[in-house]
């Protein structure tokens, strides 16, 4: 509806405006900021909070628009993070706050427009759904309610992109009315605590807050509100008001007060609703998400129906994304070879080898897990914006909270089998900080898929046939073992703490839209690709410089060479006398460089530390390597054991291996390589994701620890053992 | 108006002859007589109707009537005016005593539905207020209790229970999580700590909201449940802390 009093652009401040979009988790509220900004949109954490800030723009009528997508909340209570920033948020002054609500939920998603309405903002209601309502029948006096709220009332189909420009202009239209403090009817009781309140409250409160809101507050006994007051004049006498009202409310009703204040809003909702419906919905609307979740919930068929879920989305994530990533490994080693053919054959420049090996062979190791990522993340994002995620977390929660976890834990951690990186990104579906990093810090546990390389040169070198499957099963249950022991130990010491209410709201089942998926996977894709252009390429050269510095003025082998002991050794073991191959010079130069190294020598000063597991300064060396990558553990042994491109000759290096150690250290290799230092990518990805460097470096010390406790255990009892 | 029920043998007596009968038997309460312009003016008509119905009441051996002389009760005609009296002053006493209904509101009332009143429906309210007279703290609590009722809310919304209605119930009532799949229950009490309650009353579960157990997880956990068109889940030990009593399945709306 135009409407042509509406006022020109020319009206509103000269500056951006600013605007903000509130409301309940599943009204569609994302949709409608992808709607509103389009690509002009970025995604940052709030400090110190694992929750996410969505900042957009838009113009309307040529005029610049900030829009801020706050985190879905049922309230503006300050218990949850994200109820406290959607607070702040409110209290930075918007000039207009818009209220999304799913039209088919008035009774319950109004009650956020309610305390934003208390909270003294010029807010737009904004109907989302309207086309599923008005499909199930339902009918709403659109121009009653903007008379009885007194502000733009507005229908939108978000994720279709309709009501879009209606929408703007509704902001437009209340952002240049001055703000109208709307006094809520909330019933007798309310009101005489309200009216005893109000006169009280110190002027520098109600420059923050509107002054019902903030009452309101006080009443229902909000703690960071009553410190708040506590510090300013007079604070303390409107604080102690506020328990004489709340005391007479809770004598005379009956009520706990949060439960009181809680139904002075619903009965507010109530009215309204009653007074502008004009015809409900059907009641048989909505029939279908019931009749699918009598499939996909079933009691028996549930969990099957989601184990084949997760197989299908694992299959195309690593089916699909094997073409992609043979593409990017080929695009990466031909860029390397271009590089390195920039420089004369056999040149040691250090140039060419920072760029070939640690530039791009650190990046590029990350970069090809992108397609892998973005298929994975494209499969989880379609779970989301159905509707089923929340129904495999109710399948799974009783399994995961016996060990201290949630529900929606357990598809980030199965995602950590794929790769961790991935994982801890998907545990942003935990609402609960505490779940959430939990789930974290446990994640690199599951064995990843560059993991897996370690575990194919491995098995066959200390294993029979027979019984490298069952090995390769039992790294994998250790694994997985080991976190749910790990979650609840967490749980009970660190993490200690009641269960975070476990009370999830299962949305109606949706088809998702083209729209929301992409800008859902090019964002965390996106997030991949940053982290690894600058933590990770960091890191990289880092680690390379490590394994570079310093070099031998001069090689040993040069000088056996020169003084013919290789021919005179090879004569010793009784074998045909010959000179070495070019690359064999170059080989054994290079395990030399390494030995020299900073590595090297690292490795040869924690040998002492590791021999009790077992493992020798070569051992030690490449697992520095394994810190850059898991896979990279590989190339390093190769390295060391002067075998050149280990990836070529697996074969003689497990033949090495098998040589110089027993089964005993090759288990205790693997324990460790299983449980410690996960790698320096899912570090970063850790201390973005949790917004501290301290769950990080816990996360790596704790891992490591319990790795060399646990190889110890297993390589001395098998010693005595024999 | 609905037509009369249950009617007794002499009671095809209109409604608007009840009221005659009864405001003559007022007046010979009152002042020992009853004369036509005395009936005429309690009920506000003119002289010449209350002769007709005179007549008929004459004719039915209610009354016995000559012109110009007062109008005297016959024996029957006593009991009928007595018994339209008696159940006047029943009701009135109900919308004045019980419901706290103005006086003069609880008075029409009162004479509206006192021709309707059946003889049982009469005798049990009788029996009713001998018991409140008896034990008047029950009908203490009840005003108590909806006073409570009447500010909890706004357009008759009822937040929650009274104190003592919550400890009658507390006591009545089950836990959630006791409420079998397939089951209807009314909330009566959210209990928990604060993070909890709060989120539990934001997403709806308020007292006296019903809620319906549609799903209970492998082993017994997680609780599906629907309140106010929301399905949610919640584990056990969250179910736990909802109090409420159990209701039926197909009654009323949701």
């Amino acid at each position: 509806m135009f409407d042509p009093a509406a006022p020109a652009a020319s009206a509103l401040p000269a500056r951006e405006l600013r605007v903000v979009l509130a409301g309940n988790p599943n009204s569609g509220k994302t949709s409608l900021f992808n709607a509103l900004t389009g690509a002009r949109q970025r995604v940052a954490n709030y400090a110190g909070v694992t929750v996410e800030r969505r900042l957009g723009h838009c113009d309307i009528d040529e005029h610049p628009v900030s829009v801020v997508d706050l985190p879905g909340t049922y309230s503006l209570s300050s218990y949850s993070p994200e109820e406290r920033v959607a607070q702040e948020e409110l209290t930075a002054a918007p000039d207009v706050a818009v209220v999304v609500v799913d039209s088919m939920q008035l009774e319950r998603h109004l009650v956020l427009l309610a305390q934003v309405m208390q909270s003294g903002m010029r807010p737009v209601l904004c109907l989302n759904m309207a086309d599923e309502a008005r499909d199930a029948g339902q009918k709403l006096d659109l121009a009653l309610m903007e008379k009885l709220l007194g502000f733009p009332v507005v229908e939108t189909v978000a994720h279709r992109a309709q009501g879009i420009a209606d929408l703007k202009r509704a902001i437009a239209r209340a952002a240049s009315t001055p703000v109208a403090h709307s006094r809520l009817v909330l019933g007798e009781e309310m009101d005489r605590a309200l009216a005893a309140l109000r006169p009280l409250l110190p002027t520098q409160a109600e420059k923050i807050y509107a002054s019902d809101w903030m009452a309101t507050r006080l009443l229902a006994g909000d703690r960071e509100y009553g410190e708040r007051l506590a510090t300013m004049p007079g604070g303390k006498a409107v604080l102690a008001e506020a328990r004489r009202q709340r005391e007479r409310i809770e004598a005379r009703t009956g009520l706990d007060i949060s439960v009181f204040v809680t139904g002075c809003y619903f009965g507010f909702v109530d009215g309204l609703v009653r007074e502008v419906r004009t015809q409900p919905s059907r009641p048989d609307a909505r029939l279908l998400t019931d009749r699918i979740d009598a499939l996909l919930v079933h009691r028996w068929l549930g969990l099957p129906i989601f184990a084949l879920v997760m197989y299908v989305i694992f299959w195309l994530t690593f089916k699909v994304g094997e073409a992609p990533m043979g593409w990017i490994g080929t695009g990466v080693h031909l860029a390397a070879a271009h590089v390195a053919g920039l420089w004369p054959a056999g040149s040691d420049s250090l140039l060419r080898s920072l760029i070939v090996d640690g530039i791009i062979g650190g990046v590029g190791g990350v970069v090809v897990f992108l397609p892998n990522i973005v298929l994975l993340f494209l499969g989880l994002a379609f779970l989301e914006d159905t509707g089923y995620m929340a129904r495999a977390a109710f399948l799974t929660d009783r399994l995961m909270h016996r060990f201290g976890l949630h529900g929606k834990s357990f598809i980030p951690l199965l995602t950590g089998f794929g790769c961790s990186i991935p994982g801890i990104m998907a545990t942003r579906t935990l609402e609960n900080h505490r779940d959430r990093i939990i789930t974290m810090l446990i994640l690199p546990l599951m064995s990843c898929g560059a993991r897996l390389t370690i575990w194919m040169l491995l098995i066959p070198a200390f294993f029979p046939p027979a019984w490298r499957a069952p090995v390769l099963w039992s790294i994998y249950a250790v694994g997985i073992g080991l976190a749910l022991v790990l979650a609840l130990v967490l749980r009970k010491t660190l993490m200690r703490g009641d269960d975070a209410p476990f009370v999830m709201e299962l949305p109606p089942y949706r088809l998702p839209t083209l729209r929301s998926v992409p800008i859902k996977m090019a964002e965390r894709a996106g997030l991949y690709l940053r982290k690894a252009g600058t933590t990770i390429l960091a890191l990289s050269i880092l680690l390379w410089a490590a394994a570079a510095f310093p070099k031998p003025s001069h090689y040993r082998v040069d000088a056996q060479i020169a003084a013919g002991e290789i021919v005179v050794a090879n004569l010793n073991e009784g074998r045909h006398p010959r000179h070495l191959t070019q690359d064999e010079v170059l080989d054994r130069r290079a395990a030399e460089n390494l030995e020299y190294s900073i590595a090297g020598r690292v490795g040869y000063a924690l040998e002492p530390v590791f021999r009790p597991l077992g493992f020798d300064w070569k051992i030690v060396t490449a697992m520095l390597g394994a810190f850059a990558a898991k896979e990279i553990f590989v190339a390093q042994l190769g390295i060391v054991y002067s075998l050149g491109d280990a990836e070529k000759r697996t074969e003689d290096l497990r033949a090495v291996l098998a040589r110089d150690y027993g089964v005993l250290v090759g288990v205790s290799m693997m324990l460790f390589l299983l449980i410690a230092t996960p790698c320096m990518a899912t570090l970063a990805v850790t201390r973005r994701e949790s917004g501290k460097w301290s769950y990080a470096l816990l996360q790596f010390g704790g891992l490591t620890g319990i790795a060399y406790l646990l190889s110890l255990l297993v390589y001395q009892a098998g010693r005595l053992l024999g | 108006m609905v037509p009369l029920p249950n009617k007794t043998a002499d009671a095809e007596i209109s409604p608007s002859l009840e009221d005659y009968i009864e405001t003559i038997y007022l007046l010979v309460q009152e002042q020992g007589f009853a004369r036509v312009k005395d009936v005429a003016k309690a009920r506000a008509v003119k002289a010449a109707s209350v002769s007709i119905a005179l007549r008929r009441l004459a004719e039915m051996d209610l009354v016995r009537y000559e012109r110009r002389e007062y109008i005297a009760l016959t024996p029957a005609g006593e009991k009928a005016g007595r018994r339209v009296f008696s159940r006047h002053r029943l009701l009135t006493r109900l919308f004045v005593e019980v419901l706290r209904m103005p006086r003069e509101a609880a008075g029409e009332q009162a004479c509206a539905m006192e021709h309707s009143l059946s003889d049982e429906a009469m005798d049990r309210l009788a029996r009713f207020f001998e018991f409140l007279d008896s034990c008047p703290s029950v009908v203490e609590s009840f005003h108590r209790c909806s006073l409570a009722h009447d500010h909890g809310g706004v357009s008759g919304h009822v937040p929650g229970w009274c104190a003592i209605c919550a400890r009658k119930q507390t006591r009545a009532s089950v836990s959630l999580a006791d409420v079998k799949p397939g089951e209807r229950a009314v909330v009566t009490k959210v209990g928990g700590a604060g993070a909890l309650r709060q989120r539990l009353l934001d997403m709806g579960v308020l007292p006296n909201t019903v809620i319906d157990v549609e799903r209970v997880g492998l082993g017994g956990d997680p609780f599906w449940v629907r309140c106010q068109g929301a399905r949610l889940a919640l584990r056990r030990s969250e179910a736990n802390s909802i109090m409420v009593r159990p209701a039926e399945r197909d009654s009323r709306k949701q």
